[in-house]
């Protein structure tokens, strides 16, 4: 019933590991594809060169593949794929020599063998770099109980300022500039507490549980810890003097942005709100903190010479004379200085997290 | 034959500063600069760098013109390192200095401890015994410089001297004031501390002197090729089976008996310095030598034995 059957236009073209060929018939609802001893065979209904009708074709291939072939139907066309058993270059695709009429190359996907390579070597490339980039951040297992550490670490410290705040607003409005002069006497103890805390900062920067870089929070808490330790808690005198009220506020309120910031992005969570102050409420607040503290220790100083703490006269067996009103002035100029290049860092990262928002801003 | 011609160029400005014509091919750098000092006379072949890209490295003297990777005209750069010193005369002012500064704190100068303690003298003999050694220390440093050491670069920029003066000079005078006042404490030990002090002092100044005497005689013949120094017959240079710049050894080795001699926190403070300073250049060095000796001795240490 059939006459003698009809070839669809095949084109075909080759990479190293595979075989595409290209069979003209647009239409077809059910090819019938198999490969069997290495040869193809097709037959499908569809529209091709010749109308409506059955097409069919055999190929059998140069070299072994596996007998596998994957096809992808298209309105126009048909694609089939099929894998080479070894990784070569044919130089034809038929077993026979001379080339069956119906099959042609396929210039669109033809590459010629040096071009292949290149394309393979590609693809390599980007698998290597891909396994890079997931080898980067294997995932911790312990993930889960640092962020916690951090966001209790983070949280403790921000109830401990906020208690600080809260105390020192309330007196202020009861006192007035009377609560000046005792603030050391009733948030020492916190201060403290929170300050030595602090010193975590310190161990989690080493430890790379926190990203920040070590010798800032260094810097910064050893500055802390000195003022409040050293030059006002061994002095009584300093203790009832107004500048300790300044020096513990104006810590504590920036504080109270920077630790509920830090707490949030250990979570994920970012509030913009809350960003835009930690990243510019330090403006006004660090170099007034900054100046309370050249303050208190200018206020120290004279008091430092007076009593001779800390301080070692000769005759001593180590043969040396420390004089700490002298170290304290020494101090002095590096605060201005540390002040100074930390206002600039402050102002890069302020670009770097603010940056594009802030025309909105305006 | 071919005969090459060389320009030179600023490095910054890339002017041309002067066309050099009929270069021999075996000209050697050296010869470059001096014909380049012909026409500035102002900078004098020390203070020229030449080198081959703008960016590069200074080109040494001892370099052939035709074995650079030039063609037959050849482009230099020129940068001007400003005002140069000689290390011979670096050393001696650098030496001199803490030398004299001490004698004024020792003879106490009236300006010094005040007029009623001026020209004292100190009750406690290992006062006396520390200026000994501390002038000894400058003396034989002197002497080194003059007699016995070979120096790669010839010259350093004018503004280092005064960097290292004000180093030397400042740390002697702060460390003089403290051993020749007054109130000075001796050591706590007594005399054992000191005696014990005193021989660790001489023998690490016979090991350096021994160290710097082994090393000129490795460029006695006038070689500019580096060798890898080897311990001799003399005992103290021993210390190169376990060590490169033994030499640095020895002078922390110094300054250590001279703070346990003196029991003084800033003479302590300066072996501390001293001590890093040291270790940097003795890594450095032992770096230059691991680079350029493939067969060099695998236990030594850069300073320390077996530690550092």
């Amino acid at each position: 019933m059939a006459g003698p059957s009809l070839r669809p236009h095949v084109h075909w073209a080759q990479r190293h590991r595979e075989l595409y060929l290209r069979v003209e018939l647009s239409d077809v609802q059910h090819p019938d594809i198999t490969i069997t001893d290495n040869v193809l065979h097709f037959k499908a209904q569809g529209h091709g060169a010749k109308g409506d009708n059955i097409y069919e074709f055999q190929i059998e291939f140069l070299e072994p593949v596996e007998p596998h072939p994957v096809c992808r139907v298209t309105q126009r066309q048909l694609n089939i794929t099929v894998q080479k058993k070894e990784s070569n270059w044919w130089e034809r695709l038929t077993k026979q020599e001379k080339r069956p009429l119906f099959l042609a190359p396929d210039f669109d996907r033809w590459l010629d063998e040096s071009d292949a390579e290149m394309e393979l070597k590609e693809k390599e490339e980007e698998k290597i770099s891909k396994m890079k980039i997931e080898s980067r951040v294997p995932k911790d297992p312990f993930r889960h109980l640092k962020k916690g550490y951090l966001v209790m670490y983070n949280l403790v410290q921000f109830l401990g300022f906020s208690w600080i705040f809260v105390n020192m607003t309330v007196r202020l409005f009861i006192l007035g500039k009377d609560s000046f002069y005792d603030t050391f006497h009733t948030i020492a103890d916190m201060m403290y507490f929170c300050q030595t805390l602090a010193l975590m900062e310190i161990m989690n920067s080493l430890i790379g549980l926190v990203r920040s870089p070590l010798i800032p929070a260094v810097l910064q808490i050893f500055g802390r810890n000195f003022i409040l330790f050293v030059v006002l808690g061994s002095l009584e005198e300093m203790q009832n003097k107004p500048v300790v009220f300044f020096v513990f506020y104006i810590w504590s309120i920036i504080e109270l942005f920077r630790y509920p910031y830090y707490m949030l992005s250990c979570i994920g969570i970012e509030w913009k709100p809350l960003t835009w102050l930690r990243y510019t409420a330090w403006i006004p607040l660090y170099p007034l903190g900054g100046l309370s503290e050249a303050v208190a220790v200018i206020q120290s100083i004279p008091i430092f010479s007076e009593t001779g703490k800390f301080s070692l006269e000769l005759p001593n067996p180590l043969n040396v004379t420390i004089q700490f009103s002298f170290l304290l002035q020494l101090y002095l100029i590096a605060l201005f200085l540390g002040v100074f290049v930390n206002f600039r860092h402050l102002y890069k990262q302020r670009k770097q997290h603010l940056g594009p928002k802030k025309r909105k801003m305006k | 034959f071919v005969s090459y011609q060389v320009e030179i160029l600023d490095w910054k400005t890339k002017e041309q500063l002067c066309f050099l014509d009929k270069v021999e091919p075996n000209a050697t750098i050296r010869e470059i600069r001096l014909m380049f000092h012909k026409l500035y006379p102002q900078w004098y072949p020390a203070r020229q760098s030449i080198k081959l890209d703008p960016k590069g490295k200074s080109l040494r003297d001892a370099e052939i013109l035709q074995h650079l990777p030039v063609g037959t005209t050849a482009t230099l750069y020129f940068k001007d390192l400003g005002p140069q010193i000689g290390w011979t005369t670096v050393f001696l002012i650098e030496y001199t200095g803490p030398l004299f500064i001490y004698f004024l704190f020792y003879f106490r100068m009236p300006f010094v401890y005040g007029l009623d303690e001026r020209f004292t003298s100190s009750p406690h003999p290992v006062v006396n015994l520390a200026c000994i050694c501390h002038s000894f220390h400058y003396i034989k440093r002197l002497i080194e410089t003059v007699f016995v050491h070979r120096f790669s670069h010839g010259t350093m920029p004018l503004r280092n001297i005064v960097k290292n003066c004000l180093y030397y000079w400042g740390f002697a005078a702060w460390l003089a004031y403290y051993i020749n006042h007054p109130l000075y404490t001796p050591p706590s030990y007594g005399k054992k501390q000191i005696n014990f002090a005193v021989i660790m002092f001489l023998l690490c100044e016979a090991g350096n002197f021994s160290i710097h005497v082994a090393l000129s005689d490795l460029q006695r013949n006038g070689s500019k090729t580096r060798k890898i120094p080897y311990p001799t017959k003399n005992p103290f240079t021993w210390l190169f089976f376990f060590v490169s710049c033994p030499n640095y050894t020895y002078e922390v080795g110094t300054w250590i008996s001279f703070t346990i001699m003196t029991q003084c926190v800033p003479v302590g403070l300066f072996t501390f310095l001293c001590f890093i300073q040291m270790t940097i250049w003795a890594k450095d060095k032992h770096c230059t030598y691991l680079r350029e000796f493939k067969d060099y001795p695998s236990v030594r240490m850069p300073i320390i034995p077996f530690l550092l």
